[in-house]
């Protein structure tokens, strides 16, 4: 059917694209920004006013990943030509690459900050939405005596900024040896998201018509067995939306990070800070740590987002 | 073979009693409605069987075994629901499969059944596709496949057809019926809608506020209600009911309607079997089929005064003044033009019913 639209619709259409264009710059130009700088060669990095034309450079995601040392004199000739290119770019910036006794290059700390930040975000996100989910299925399918209150006081340990508990929580994992390990943040990070799933998903499991497992209770299956075989696949739409924004809040958290971790357990956010450059700050190789940081939620986000953008009344209920 | 027996069954939701002392017997391939208006009972009660909901106090039993303390799934029963409730992110064969994975069945019975019931309900090429492309009619085919697959002892259906549209709903109903007939299994049926009650049923469990009012086959029921809730909830249009005073006549019996200045006339017998409740609080009930019209005046016949006049079709219904009530009589169509005629009246003694206004209870009266 052809769509006859008056003035007025196409008009306000044609405001809403402009808004929808104004919104989505203002959401991409810091990423814009991070992406072109992580590019851009360390002295282009804080011209004003910014360069925006530039020979794009690997060199920022070198320093990166190899551990450098300051040189007093700049690399002699034959060494410079010795250099694979990419070393010949840390030797430019008065830098050199640092190796070990046979010849090895040395990785930076950003590798092993990155895999525990995938580490720690991965599992508090799995644990947190799975407690949720089955903490919410049970409010909202059973009669639990005090429903309310327990959902209240559930909530009510977001109610205050987290930031204010890091002292006392630092000493409290400082005396059970909880300080700079996986385990500790992990359960700091499920703790923190574990609010938010159970409420999220109440809602997502509240839309689930209870008549679904009683089908499949009638049809022969133990509760267990409905739960996991029909509510959980009608409630995927719902485990993923949530998931996102645990994933993300793990994924980003900076205060505790820095406080409770400093070597082993470090995520990327509090080490990216920290390599502001063995001299001058190298803005550069901040951007590139920030860019590849950015991905993973990136792609975690565009794996789901069928699941993020599918309403939630596909089903085969009839009202 | 399944029987199933409510003995003295009570359920409470807080301190409301939503189910009455409900005894109830249903025997091997009967299609029972269980019928009545929204919040009566009749799906608490239903749900009670299925194992969905428990109670307070009373017994269920199938085959003569309690099964009140069993869950849902060893009752070895079949529901549908009026949302159909089929599993939206299985295809129509894997809903109907779906009950048979439960059991140790191998895959090659279980396609082989699936199929054989597809078949049944002629929705063979729908296997493939999700329930959200379906229509709503298939949607209970498909519904009604997931119960049949299993072969259960009985069949619950909660308003199975209540969502469709009228024409469909017609359809189905006499689909269901066939279906019944073909199968045979033990049914029980709820329904808010007297007529898909009236048709279906071989017998109807009539119930009111949790209370069971009537048991009876569909001519039963219309027939003969054994109260005023009953006699006014079943039947299309609704029996008039007035308050009615009988007084004694020469060679008859007069009953007045409301504070009408005369009375209808009614056999002589009518003081006898009313069995000294002549003088009460009575209530006169008469369907409209049962108030006779002519336009000439008659022996018996009362002068009244026509008001609306509802043109359904095949008959009408028009609304006669008598005193300060009004009777709803069924004529031919077209036989009375508008409102403002004067035409003859007489009710139909052996359509009557009486009730007393008190209890509601009838008396039955049979002339």
């Amino acid at each position: 059917m052809a769509a006859v639209r008056t003035s007025s619709e196409i008009g306000f259409n044609r405001i809403a694209i402009v808004a929808v264009l104004v919104v989505t710059i203002i959401f991409l130009a810091p990423i814009y920004w991070i992406a072109s700088t992580a590019f851009k060669p360390r002295n282009l990095a804080t011209t004003i006013p910014p360069t925006v034309v530039f020979q794009p450079e690997i060199s920022p995601f070198v320093k990166l990943f190899a551990k450098r040392s300051q040189m007093r004199n700049p690399a002699s000739p034959e060494e410079y030509a010795a250099a694979p290119w990419w070393e010949r770019v840390v030797f430019d910036g008065g830098e050199k690459i640092v190796r070990d006794g046979k010849g090895q290059v040395q990785w930076s700390g950003y590798p092993s900050r990155f895999l525990n930040s995938l580490i720690v975000a991965i599992t508090s996100t799995v644990l947190a939405v799975g407690m949720g989910t089955f903490t919410a299925y049970g409010f909202s399918r059973f009669k639990v005596k005090g429903e309310a209150d327990l959902l209240f006081f559930i909530l009510s340990t977001r109610m205050l900024p987290p930031v204010v508990v890091a002292i006392p929580m630092f000493l409290m994992y400082r005396a059970v040896g909880l300080n700079d390990t996986h385990v500790g943040l992990i359960i700091l990070y499920t703790a923190f998201n574990l609010s938010f799933s159970v409420w999220l998903m109440k809602g997502f499991m509240d839309e689930i018509p209870k008549e679904y497992e009683e089908a499949a209770l009638v049809d022969g299956y133990t509760r267990m067995e409905a739960f996991f075989r029909i509510v959980l696949p009608e409630a995927a739409t719902g485990i993923a939306a949530t998931a996102v924004f645990c994933f993300i809040t793990a994924w980003n958290e900076y205060a505790f990070a820095l406080i409770m971790t400093s070597r082993r357990a470090q995520t990327a956010p509090p080490f990216i800070p920290s390599q502001v450059g063995s001299g001058l700050p190298d803005w550069s190789v901040i951007a590139a740590g920030t860019f590849l940081f950015l991905l993973p939620v990136a792609i975690f986000t565009f794996l789901l987002r069928n699941h993020l953008l599918r309403g939630m009344s596909f089903g085969a209920i009839r009202k | 073979m399944t029987q199933i027996e409510l003995r003295g069954v009570q359920k409470f939701f807080g301190a409301v009693q939503v189910i009455k002392d409900l005894n109830l017997k249903i025997s091997d391939n009967e299609f029972i409605v269980l019928l009545g208006q929204s919040g009566c009972g009749k799906t608490t009660t239903l749900r009670a069987v299925a194992g969905l909901e428990t109670i307070d106090e009373g017994d269920i039993l199938i085959d003569g075994k309690p099964v009140q303390h069993l869950k849902a799934a060893d009752r070895d029963i079949a529901m549908v629901f009026q949302s159909f409730s089929l599993y939206p992110h299985m295809s129509v064969y894997e809903n109907i499969a779906f009950p048979l994975r439960a059991t140790r069945k191998s895959k090659a019975e279980i396609d082989q059944e699936v199929r054989s019931v597809a078949k049944t309900l002629q929705i063979s090429d729908l296997l493939a596709k999700k329930p959200s492309a379906l229509s709503g009619g298939d949607m209970q085919r498909v519904a009604i496949g997931r119960a049949l697959v299993r072969r259960p002892k009985a069949m619950l259906m909660d308003e199975p057809i209540g969502a469709l549209d009228a024409k469909l709903r017609e359809e189905m109903r006499a689909e269901i019926k066939r279906l019944h007939i073909k199968q045979g299994s033990t049914t029980i049926y709820v329904t808010h809608d007297q007529i898909e009650a009236m048709s279906l049923a071989d017998r109807i469990v009539i119930m009111h506020e949790g209370v069971l009012q009537q048991v009876g086959t569909p001519d039963e029921v219309y027939s003969h209600p054994a109260n005023l809730f009953v006699a006014q909830f079943v039947g299309s249009p609704v029996m008039n009911v007035a308050d009615a005073a009988v007084a004694e006549k020469a060679s008859s019996a007069s009953v007045t309607v409301g504070d009408a200045a005369a009375g209808f006339e009614f056999p002589s017998a009518l003081l006898s079997k009313l069995n000294g409740h002549a003088g009460g609080q009575l209530a006169l009930g008469i369907r409209p089929e049962g108030v006779l019209i002519r336009r000439d005046a008659a022996e018996g016949f009362m002068a009244v005064e026509t008001q609306i006049v509802e043109p359904l079709g095949s008959f009408d219904i028009v609304d006669l003044k008598v005193g300060s009530e009004m009777l709803r009589a069924r004529t031919k169509s077209g036989f009375i033009s508008g409102p403002g005629e004067k035409v003859f009246a007489r009710i139909d003694p052996t359509q009557a019913h009486f009730f007393d206004k008190a209890s509601g209870k009838s008396l039955e009266v049979r002339l």
